[in-house]
């Protein structure tokens, strides 16, 4: 069977409220059919925290701090966990197909495995020695430097996650909530100890090398011919629309 | 801004559980004086994945106004599991651990 033709897009750094409206909106046309199944992916600017769907926004992030800092704060679409998207420490992708696109697992478990197997190639490319732990992590040496997230809905998956060039631990703390002051430092310390990141594995690597070898590896994994596109104007039409809706709107992130 | 509180005399019970799946669940509840008491108000938050999401909504519902008895939840969360739902990173027993831990 010839690969797929799927759309690569490269949209930059971008604020969260468009990186999340962005993200819908192609899952959207995706599923509409007006757009091809994309690989996206992204940066943050200025840095963001994203919090899961089901997480209580005021029992995570210390927002004072976030503002202090010029922080954003986000609800994404998607369940798991906080995530400190720091400017230029981190590269994060976005994959949006349709829900019955072929050889995509109907299980959620099953599709992490999967989705996450194009990036674990992919740190094999660069020459990192990457497996995938499930729930949703994605390992080197034993130490998780990407975390993934999945939301089915519209009739179409969207998977994200991020690529961890640089971690900042104390910083992430200092924007997060925790139970109490007295173990920040041991929450630190373990943040340290558990994630690693490419430039600690394997010095300063320019991320459109990293993205090459991503590209590279979901060609691979999912026998797809990656081509490079642009966002159409119906998904910036889209993007407007649901950021208003949703993601710049303080009902959907204060939603819990 | 949303207030998880229920009514001004009501029981605001709160309580944290890390799933054996690796999620932690998070759970708030509002409860009246009875013997046993009843949810009033629920919220669970916390790092899993629910597919759909909205469905969430559903699983709080189906849980307010039911009695803090073990085997009362315990039917209520696998009526919801049963239904068009995948629940990722936390199972049956891990809800019904959270709801008792909180309550």
């Amino acid at each position: 069977m010839a690969a797929q033709e799927w759309r690569l897009l490269l949209t930059g750094d971008m604020s969260a409220f468009d990186n999340m409206a962005l993200d819908e909106a192609i899952l959207r046309c995706v599923v509409a059919g007006t757009s091809p199944s994309t690989l996206r992916f992204y940066g943050w600017k200025p840095s963001a925290v994203s919090i899961g769907y089901f997480q209580g926004i005021e029992q995570e992030v210390d927002l004072d701090m976030c503002r202090q800092k010029g922080v954003d704060v986000i609800r994404r679409l998607t369940g798991g966990g906080a995530v400190f998207h720091e400017h230029g420490s981190e590269i994060t992708y976005s994959l949006a197909v349709k829900d019955d696109y072929p050889g995509i697992p109907k299980k959620v478990l099953d599709s992490y495995a999967l989705l996450c197997g194009g990036l674990v190639a992919g740190f094999r490319r660069l020459g990192l020695d990457a497996e995938f732990k499930p729930i949703n992590d994605i390992l080197v040496n034993g130490k998780k430097i990407s975390g993934n997230a999945q939301t089915r809905r519209f009739g179409g998956i969207l998977q994200h996650g991020t690529l961890l060039c640089e971690v900042n631990p104390p910083l992430m703390f200092s924007l997060l909530k925790v139970p109490n002051e007295k173990i920040r430092d041991k929450l630190i310390a373990g943040v340290e100890e558990r994630v690693t990141s490419i430039r600690r594995e394997m010095g300063t690597v320019e991320h459109d090398a990293v993205i090459a070898a991503m590209c590279a590896g979901f060609a691979e994994v999912l026998d797809i011919h990656l081509s490079p596109g642009t966002v159409s104007d119906e998904e910036l039409a889209l993007l407007e629309r649901v950021k208003e809706e949703r993601y710049a709107n303080p009902s959907w992130n204060f939603k819990r | 801004m949303p207030t998880q509180a229920g009514t001004s005399n009501a029981d605001v019970r709160c309580g944290d559980y890390k799933a054996i799946g690796g999620k932690l669940l998070r759970v708030r509840m509002s409860v009246t004086e009875d013997n046993p008491p009843v949810i009033q108000t629920l919220r669970i938050t916390g790092d899993f994945f629910m597919h759909p999401e909205e469905a969430i909504e559903d699983l709080e519902q189906l849980l307010t106004g039911a009695p803090l008895e073990e085997t009362v939840l315990r039917e209520c969360v696998q009526t919801f599991f049963a239904g068009d739902v995948q629940v990722v990173g936390a199972d049956v027993d891990d809800f019904v651990t959270a709801l008792l831990k909180a309550g």
